[in-house]
């Protein structure tokens, strides 16, 4: 009966498993809303930002800054793979690898120069492991992005865009479709699409006479890089929501499983302690039987 | 004038920080303090790291913008801040502090230092905090 005894431990230990992925996805369900909320409070921001942006672009020539300017010949790309700091979310990390991945290969194989600029822990140890050349590796954000976080990214980038060191450069993230959905997503971060700042310019009519000051071309200046460190803070944002969601569906799925595994194991148990009581009534009857017959 | 007012919404990246009415919009612009009322002209300027005052009839709000652009359009203001607080949401004792450590920090440091601009910068925004908190008392 020693194996009886074992699946009754296995049993307990299943539970106490189911515990705690239960409690995670309660934590992460409560997280999301959270994240969600985030997102919708950065969201005018952006609106606005763009909103201006779109303003500056009818009075400014498309090529009039260099963070619009596509370089030529592309030599250096940064891909920027967005991933958690935590694992136990499903396939959260993986499918942004993997697309980082292909990308790499895309980029490689039009003899391009490749490296990574790694976001969270789990990127970062994949790409180290796999050896991959990294740019940069930042493991240190939070769970709740903040402006400062993306600005750090996004000056950097800038900076060497402007350098003339760094030709292209594209995030790589989860976008927050909904709580069941989570889609990894490429933004060609730089040089900036033109279609991105002047697509909803056409709609409006110019009704607005703008004074700039000091000129539009400097608030374009200003403003550009600006746009970069919202781009960047959006995907941050995107991304911490949709980890959140990831674990609550892979901690449902895991309690699930816990739930049936318990079920099966329980039934299993059951039927072998029958069987046991059932042998036992037969060897007691049999013995009886053959005292009877003695 | 004064009964035509204006909309005013200070946005910071992470939320929105102030939205309300107001009889006049006070800011400080790169090329100087410049104050806006109803029927202004739409404009678009960059914002130094300085105090945005919000007046509305007798009322007053002092909010301390660090820096970003206002934009005024239809008789709408909209300050794109990299980082806004209300004077009601100012932390004093951080900024004092900060205040103190800055100074210390700048007066050690020689010319030509590195870090020197971003201490000089961080000195700035925590005298502005406690300008702006000192308004309401």
């Amino acid at each position: 009966m020693s194996k009886a005894r074992a699946v009754l431990g296995r049993i307990k230990s299943v539970e106490k498993t189911r515990q705690i992925t239960k409690t995670m996805e309660m934590v992460a369900a409560a997280k999301i809303k959270r994240a969600q909320a985030r997102i919708e409070s950065a969201r005018p921001y952006a609106i606005k930002m763009v909103e201006v942006l779109n303003n500056i672009a009818e009075y400014v020539g498309p090529d009039s800054h260099p963070l619009l300017k596509v370089h030529d010949p592309i030599q250096n790309v940064v891909i920027v793979p967005i991933t958690s700091n935590r694992g136990l979310c499903g396939a959260f990390n993986m499918n942004i690898l993997r697309q980082s991945e292909a990308l790499y290969r895309q980029e490689v194989a039009e003899g391009r120069n490749v490296k990574f600029l790694a976001i969270g822990r789990k990127g970062v140890g994949y790409l180290r492991f796999t050896g991959y050349d990294l740019l940069a590796a930042h493991t240190e954000f939070s769970d709740k992005p903040t402006f400062v976080e993306a600005k750090v990214i996004a000056d950097r980038l800038v900076e060497m865009y402007l350098e003339g060191t760094l030709d292209k450069v594209y995030l790589v993230f989860n976008h927050f479709k909904s709580v069941m959905e989570q889609k990894p997503m490429i933004h060609q971060l730089l040089p900036i699409k033109q279609e991105e700042i002047t697509d909803a310019a056409a709609e409006k009519k110019q009704e607005a006479g703008y004074e700039f000051e000091p000129d539009a071309v400097s608030v374009l200046y200003d403003l550009l890089p600006r746009y970069i460190d919202t781009v960047v803070l959006r995907a941050l944002m995107e991304s911490a929501a949709s980890e959140q969601a990831a674990r609550r569906t892979a901690m449902k799925n895991a309690t699930d499983s816990a739930g049936d595994m318990i079920e099966n194991l329980t039934r299993w148990y059951n039927r072998a302690r029958q069987a046991q009581i059932t042998q036992e009534i037969a060897e007691i009857v049999g013995g009886a039987n053959a005292l009877q017959e003695a | 004038m004064a009964d035509h007012k204006l909309r005013c919404e200070v946005v910071s990246p992470e939320r929105v920080v102030y939205s309300g009415e107001a009889n006049m919009v006070v800011a400080r612009g790169i090329e100087g303090e410049l104050g806006i009322m109803s029927h202004h002209i739409p404009i678009i300027t960059p914002l130094e790291i300085g105090e945005l005052r919000v007046k509305h009839d007798n009322e007053q709000e002092h909010i301390a913008v660090m820096g970003g652009y206002l934009e005024f359009r239809e008789d709408k203001v909209t300050v794109l801040a990299d980082a806004a607080e209300l004077a009601s949401q100012i932390d004093v004792a951080r900024a004092e502090k900060k205040k103190e450590e800055r100074e210390r920090q700048l007066a050690e440091a020689k010319a030509g230092d590195e870090g020197l601009v971003g201490a000089e910068i961080s000195l700035r925004k925590a005298l502005l905090r406690l300008k702006v908190a000192g308004r309401v008392k």
